[in-house]
């Protein structure tokens, strides 16, 4: 969380109203959605530098909302997710069709949303996105690696000030309590469309993908191998792949500077 | 107790009770029958038994076996339970490996591979043969610790084999995992297999299903665990329940006809019980719905007594009688001579077993997210009292083993006194009682099987007879009162 931002939060009944989705936002200027990954939704830096010149909103996954928890229970399959979260950036009556960001899992589920609705976005960005498969590339199961391994799971330095940040528990223990629980509840709820093997049929949908599209991905990221960058790449057509040197997993943390460069010129190329 | 087999065997054999047992030299042709094996309920009968174990060796048991209905049937149900584990991994095996999962297939020996599939079954039948009240069996796949990916394939073994030879146990896989499962219906199949060979003798036991089984095994995803579990018990009382097809539409199986052959023979279901570890949900759904509630952990006395505690609280709070008989729990057992001498026998397996089986599994995949509701978890990570010893079993020391109680060790007196004192406290009605473990080799199974049958089993049985209860989750041919069958004939004799 980064102190001084001004984060507000929009309620929104969907799916029949089984579901309220929670839709957190901040900053001013054009519309921004952004997907969060598999642990939930933290603002970040990274968030905080886009906030200076976008409006964004972030929903939070179904399941991983403070004190509903039980909303996944509403949720039996990944296309009905697809359908939840559409259903969600309708209801937010956006002026213009917004950009939309991803990472990891919310990668994955921004393809998805691009692939099956081609106009929703205006432009795409993705950060090491899960989604496909090859056998010859495996993808670590994040959900079985133990707490000790996650910070060079998903950062090339460990010790670099974010890794510090995220893997630094709250000083308060029953603070730390409630914020790891939400963590493991997070990506039981994410891992529910994901399980056991991240590659629900993406692949033949992504042709489908119209957007202008920027892959950004960790040269080191060592939870997807950098080689999926290629695979994305030549699915979408007229994407573009941009490899961050020196970068874990997620690169909008580790290379913070580097990244936001990278989506600020996509962003505002055209 | 000598030195040699032979002199052990021999030990054992004049301490059992009521029995004879001698080893023969004579090379047995096969494994059948030597007598004739009459079916004789209610009275005495004598049964030589040959078999050649699997590395060719002859043994031969004479065991007079009394099977008569008697006082088995009042009080204190004690069951021999096993798990099928490799016996000979080395030393270092727990800091290289897990034993589920992943272990390395490339580490074993076939040849003590399929010596250990024997020797599972013969314990267990040695335990039928030895005045045990049932026959209990897990479901572990590709687990090093316990080979018995399905316990319906053993069960249906040993249903036939106490069938044939007329002994009146209980055949209870603890069991299939319904949380694990895709097909439902064949495990609704399986069970009324089992109970139809066996004449009525099923226990039925389905357990939610570890997380690493379940999901990494089997491909659940950990959030649907649960669901999975609710959905496919509902489906298989009702497959059991109904004489005419119907149709099921379920989330996570769809079924134009579901008209399962054949049906059970016990009506209109066999006795079911869940399985857990102290989630207050799984219990309370066991009271609900009548249903026995078994706590099947290594995790320690401790551990443990939360749990009971916990389950008859909600037992008061539910408003039903303390009914002993609805509770079960597994407890490792050792007996021998003496206590120093049993310290000495069972130290180096119940080590074995405790590093190189359950504490080998490593936490990450026995609780993988998802599996436990975020209230669960910020319960379980404010206070870790359920899991035990569950995050020292890697390395836990036999004293300090029998220290936390998670093994009973010893002569025949401080086994009784052990146990008798843990059931009477917790109020235990069905003790199931795991004699065969780690790398114990067979003879020493057998000498410990027998001497707790001999010595230890009738000291226990007449637990609970004095309350006058009745057993309502156990099969009405051994004795039982199933509720719907009490019901049942109440209506029958009305008219």
């Amino acid at each position: 969380m980064t102190p001084g931002l001004d984060i507000r939060e929009r309620a929104l009944d969907v799916w029949g109203g089984r579901i309220t989705m929670r839709v957190k936002t901040a900053g001013e200027g054009p519309p921004l959605v952004y997907l969060h990954a598999a642990s939930g939704l933290i603002f970040d830096p990274f968030l905080a530098e886009l906030s200076a010149r976008y409006r964004i909103y972030a929903p939070e996954m179904p399941g991983t909302s403070t004190g509903d928890p039980n909303a996944i229970h509403q949720v039996d399959r990944l296309s009905d997710l697809v359908l939840i979260y559409e259903e969600t950036i309708a209801r937010l009556e956006l002026p213009v069709a917004p950009v939309v960001l991803g990472s990891s899992f919310g990668g994955m589920l921004v393809l998805e949303l691009a692939s099956y609705f081609p106009k929703l976005f205006a432009r795409v960005v993705v950060f090491d996105p899960i989604g496909l498969w090859r056998p010859d590339l495996p993808i670590a199961n994040w959900m079985i690696t133990p707490a000790s391994e996650l910070p060079a799971l998903l950062f090339k330095d460990r010790g670099c000030a974010a890794a510090r940040a995220m893997f630094t528990p709250p000083p308060d223990p029953a603070v730390a309590v409630n914020q790891i629980a939400g963590m493991v509840w997070a990506q039981g709820c994410t891992g529910k469309f994901v399980w056991p093997i991240p590659e629900k049929g993406l692949s033949a949908r992504l042709h489908r993908v119209t957007a202008p599209t920027l892959i950004v991905w960790g040269a080191d990221d060592a939870l997807i191998p950098v080689d999926y960058a290629k695979q994305f790449g030549d699915a979408i057509r007229g994407s573009r792949v941009e490899i961050v040197r020196d970068c874990g997993h997620i690169p909008q943390a580790e290379q913070l500077d580097t990244t936001v460069a990278l989506v600020r010129r996509f962003l505002e190329s055209g | 107790m000598g030195s040699t087999p032979e002199e052990k065997t021999a030990s054992v054999a004049r301490k059992i009770a009521g029995t004879q047992k001698e080893i023969d030299r004579n090379p047995p042709s096969s494994l059948v029958p030597a007598n004739p094996m009459p079916s004789v309920h209610g009275q005495p009968i004598s049964a030589s038994i040959q078999v050649r174990t699997c590395d060719g060796l002859p043994e031969r048991h004479l065991v007079r076996i009394d099977v008569g209905i008697r006082d088995r049937n009042v009080g204190m149900k004690v069951t021999a339970f096993a798990q099928l584990g490799y016996r000979q991994f080395p030393a270092d095996f727990e800091t290289r490996y897990d034993s589920a999962v992943d272990t390395p297939w490339g580490l074993v020996d076939p040849r003590e591979v399929r010596a250990a599939h024997r020797d599972y079954l013969d314990g267990l039948m040695l335990a039928a043969r030895s005045g045990f009240d049932g026959l209990v069996v897990t479901e572990h796949a590709q687990a090093s610790y316990d080979m018995s990916a399905n316990p319906s394939l053993t069960a249906n073994a040993l249903a036939y084999v106490t069938e044939s030879e007329g002994l009146e146990v209980a055949i209870h896989p603890a069991g299939r995992s319904l949380g694990k499962t895709r097909e439902p219906l064949r495990v609704a199949e399986e069970y009324a297999t089992i109970d139809t060979v066996s004449g009525g003798r099923l226990v039925a036991g389905f357990p939610v299903g570890l997380p690493y089984d379940a999901c990494l095994n089997n491909g659940i995803p950990p959030m649907e665990l649960r669901p999975r579990f609710d959905e496919n018990l509902q489906l298989i009382l009702r497959a059991w329940r109904e004489d005419t097809p119907f149709a099921w539409n379920g989330k996570f199986s769809q079924h134009a006809s579901v008209n399962i052959w054949p049906r059970p023979q016990q009506r209109p279901r066999p006795p079911v019980w869940l399985t857990g570890i102290g989630n207050p949900g799984t219990m309370q759904a066991a009271l609900d719905l009548d249903f026995g509630f078994n706590y099947l952990s290594f995790f320690g006395a401790k551990a443990g007594e939360r749990v009971f505690a916990r389950f008859w609280d909600l037992v008061d709070k539910s408003g039903l009688p303390r009914n002993p008989y609805r509770l079960g729990m597994v407890q490792l057992v050792g007996v021998a001579g003496s206590d120093d001498e049993a310290a000495r026998i069972f130290r180096p397996h119940v080590e074995y077993m405790l590093h190189k089986g359950p504490g080998a599994v490593s936490t990450e995949k026995q609780a993988i997210p998802g599996t436990i509701s975020l209230a669960g978890l910020q319960a379980l990570m404010r206070d870790p009292g359920d899991f035990g010893l569950a995050d020292r079993l890697r390395t836990i020391g036999f004293d300090e083993a029998v220290e936390a109680g998670a093994v009973i060790a010893g002569s025949p007196r401080t086994v009784i006194d052990r146990l008798g004192d843990l059931v009477r406290r917790c109020r235990i009605g069905n003790l199931h009682v795991m004699l065969q473990l780690g790398s114990m080799p067979r003879q020493l199974v057998f000498d410990n099987i027998g001497l707790f049958a001999s010595d230890v089993l009738p000291a226990l049985r007449g637990l609970w007879a004095d309350e006058g209860w009745e057993h309502h989750w156990w099969p009405e041919r051994l004795g039982g009162r199933p509720l719907q069958a009490v019901a049942t004939a109440k209506t029958v004799g009305a008219r």
